[in-house]
């Protein structure tokens, strides 16, 4: 199965092109950004296209980080994802950017628990755990850094994501030994394709996983007394 | 020539198919229209992020809903059209890259359409109209008059320099605890309510530029209210005639000062074209009517489905646009606002 996959979702712009179980992409970009997103993906999309034979007439599945993240960055790659599933009448599958980031140092934890934390600003990160072994310490949510930290307990903790630090410096603070995996801000594109390859298309909907109400407040009042 | 169109810029996710004849004439294969009103209505007017999480969802099965209405394979498009503003960034985003990802798989053309100029085209995706005429373009995000002289020609005559006329609709119905969208609310009432009984002001009237503000009459809308607490049923019609009215008065004498100002810069109109939401108001409607007559134009009003957002109209520009040559690249950006005259892109309120 030959996947296309996409993230849009933190910072960076990136998009692979693998087989499943294959150790290397075929052909993969990553742009390094924080805004720009919808003007870069496309073009992006184009230069990874024509670097793996076959183009989009070979691709089988697509693949996109649906967040937690930048809302108007998952929506530019779940839009693009969604409209490339519809032109090549393939299935899109979601896979979220806390588990893109919890897969790969899961490996390399050791008996640390594997942590994924994105910056959700407002000192607040989007937080997911996993103990070796595979077990869910937390399931993903939003917390505060230090909710975040108290919920890790008092093992040894290896964190990945743009909220590494915050946390890390969190658990620091109330004794926990923290790692901050390096190289680990955004997802990696292969790890992206493939987590995809292996999801089941039925569960794993290319649907915004936002993990955060809108910012808007249902509106009473303001209309003048009646009789 | 075929084209498909993509809407996503307020609370209409839409997508259409519009094709050519051999003879160049406009034919609608199909328009999809999915309206959020329901999931806006708690919060009084569209909140931009709801609107944008609504359009993710949705536009890609209104595309494959537009397609699979108008018989065609997406193999059959010949270009992809989206509104790429002006409008809610977050939502404008969406469609044009859905647009996007479609023109990359296909190699068919990229077309970014100007969402004005969808309303500006209009006339000719229904009847053919020829240029030069006068477009009033009115609904709760814009209220402009715009000289339409070619494709990618148009001088803006005028525009709001505050509130669009669908938006003084909908402030004032829910000043006057009627419910959301207040156009059509508005009215209703008004037909019941004695447009006479409260003075209200007729703003900009007379002056030479045929700019529009509303803000003036809806705060005197209020200030008339509050001096008549608590409103009973008829004080709301009353006030609700007397508002639509006003409207009316405005429209009429700012479309007035716009036909002389079209005279000296593109000659005599074929048509008074009347788009966008408000278009539906039959009160503006019969106003607009009077001021044709009047001038000796005809007043072209699109059937309400082209008025309100769609993508056929999209469809429609992004077609006129293609068979002159005119595409875009993958890099195109969506525009929050984005004036159909470059010229006035300064103007101070000016919006889009």
């Amino acid at each position: 199965m030959r996947v296309l996959a996409i993230d849009t979702a933190l910072g960076a712009c990136s998009a692979c092109v693998a087989e499943r179980g294959a150790p290397a992409a075929i052909s993969t970009e990553t742009m390094v950004m924080e805004r720009g997103h919808a003007e870069a993906l496309l073009p992006l999309l184009e230069r990874v296209m024509a670097h793996a034979p076959g183009g989009f007439g070979a691709i089988d599945r697509v693949v996109v980080t649906v967040g937690p993240g930048s809302f108007t960055g998952l929506r530019i790659g779940i839009s693009a994802a969604r409209a490339i599933g519809l032109a090549l009448k393939v299935p899109v599958v979601g896979v979220t950017s806390l588990s893109a980031l919890l897969s790969p140092i899961v490996a390399t934890a050791g008996d640390r628990v594997a942590v994924a934390a994105i910056d959700a600003r407002h000192g607040q990160v989007f937080i997911q755990a996993v103990a070796p072994g595979g077990r869910v310490v937390v399931p993903a949510r939003l917390a505060t850094a230090r909710e975040a930290a108290r919920l890790l307990g008092s093992g040894n903790i290896m964190i990945a994501g743009s909220g590494a630090g915050l946390l890390a410096a969190e658990a620091w603070s109330v004794g926990v030994n923290a790692t901050v995996a390096p190289d680990a801000l955004f997802p990696d594109p292969l790890w992206v394709a493939r987590l995809g390859a292996l999801a089941d298309p039925a569960t794993a909907l290319p649907k915004p996983y936002y993990l955060r109400a809108p910012d808007a407040k249902p509106q009473e009042g303001g209309a003048l007394p009646r009789a | 020539m075929r084209v498909l169109g993509i809407e996503t810029t307020c609370d209409e996710t839409a997508a259409a198919v519009v094709e050519t004849d051999g003879a160049g004439r406009p034919i609608i294969r199909s328009s999809e229209v999915l309206s959020q009103i329901a999931a806006h209505a708690a919060y009084g007017g569209v909140v931009p992020e709801i609107a944008a999480r609504a359009h993710v969802e949705a536009v890609d099965h209104m595309v494959a809903r537009a397609l699979e209405r108008a018989g065609v394979e997406l193999s059959d498009i010949d270009g992809f059209a989206a509104a790429a503003g002006p409008g809610l960034i977050g939502g404008v985003m969406i469609g044009l890259t859905t647009a996007k990802a479609l023109s990359l798989v296909t190699g068919k053309p990229l077309i970014a359409v100007n969402h004005l100029e969808g309303h500006a085209l209009t006339p000719r995706l229904i009847e053919q109209v020829q240029f030069p005429y006068l477009l009033l373009l009115a609904s709760g995000g814009h209220t402009q008059l715009i000289a339409v002289r070619g494709v990618g020609d148009y001088v803006r005559l005028g525009t709001t320099i505050d509130d669009a006329i669908g938006e003084a609709f909908d402030k004032v119905a829910k000043m006057l605890g009627l419910p959301y969208p207040g156009g059509p609310q508005v009215e209703r009432e008004a037909k019941k309510g004695n447009p006479e009984r409260f003075h209200l002001p007729r703003p900009m009237q007379g002056r030479p530029v045929a700019d529009f503000s509303l803000s003036g009459l809806k705060t005197a809308v209020r200030q008339e209210a509050q001096k008549i607490l608590p409103l009973r049923a008829s004080d709301v019609s009353d006030l609700c005639a007397s508002f639509q009215a006003a409207v009316v008065d405005v429209v009429a004498d700012r479309t007035r000062v716009a036909l002389r100002g079209f005279r000296d810069i593109a000659g005599h109109p074929t048509a008074l074209v009347v788009a966008g939401g408000v278009a539906a108001n039959m009160a503006i409607r019969r106003g607009l009517e009077r001021l044709a007559a009047e001038a000796g134009v005809r007043l072209v009003a699109p059937p309400l489905a082209l008025c309100t957002d769609n993508g056929a109209i999209i469809a429609w520009a992004g077609l006129e646009r293609l068979r002159m040559g005119i595409q875009d690249d993958l890099t195109v950006a969506a525009r929050p606002r984005w004036p159909l005259d470059a010229s006035k892109d300064t103007r101070a309120g000016a919006k889009a």
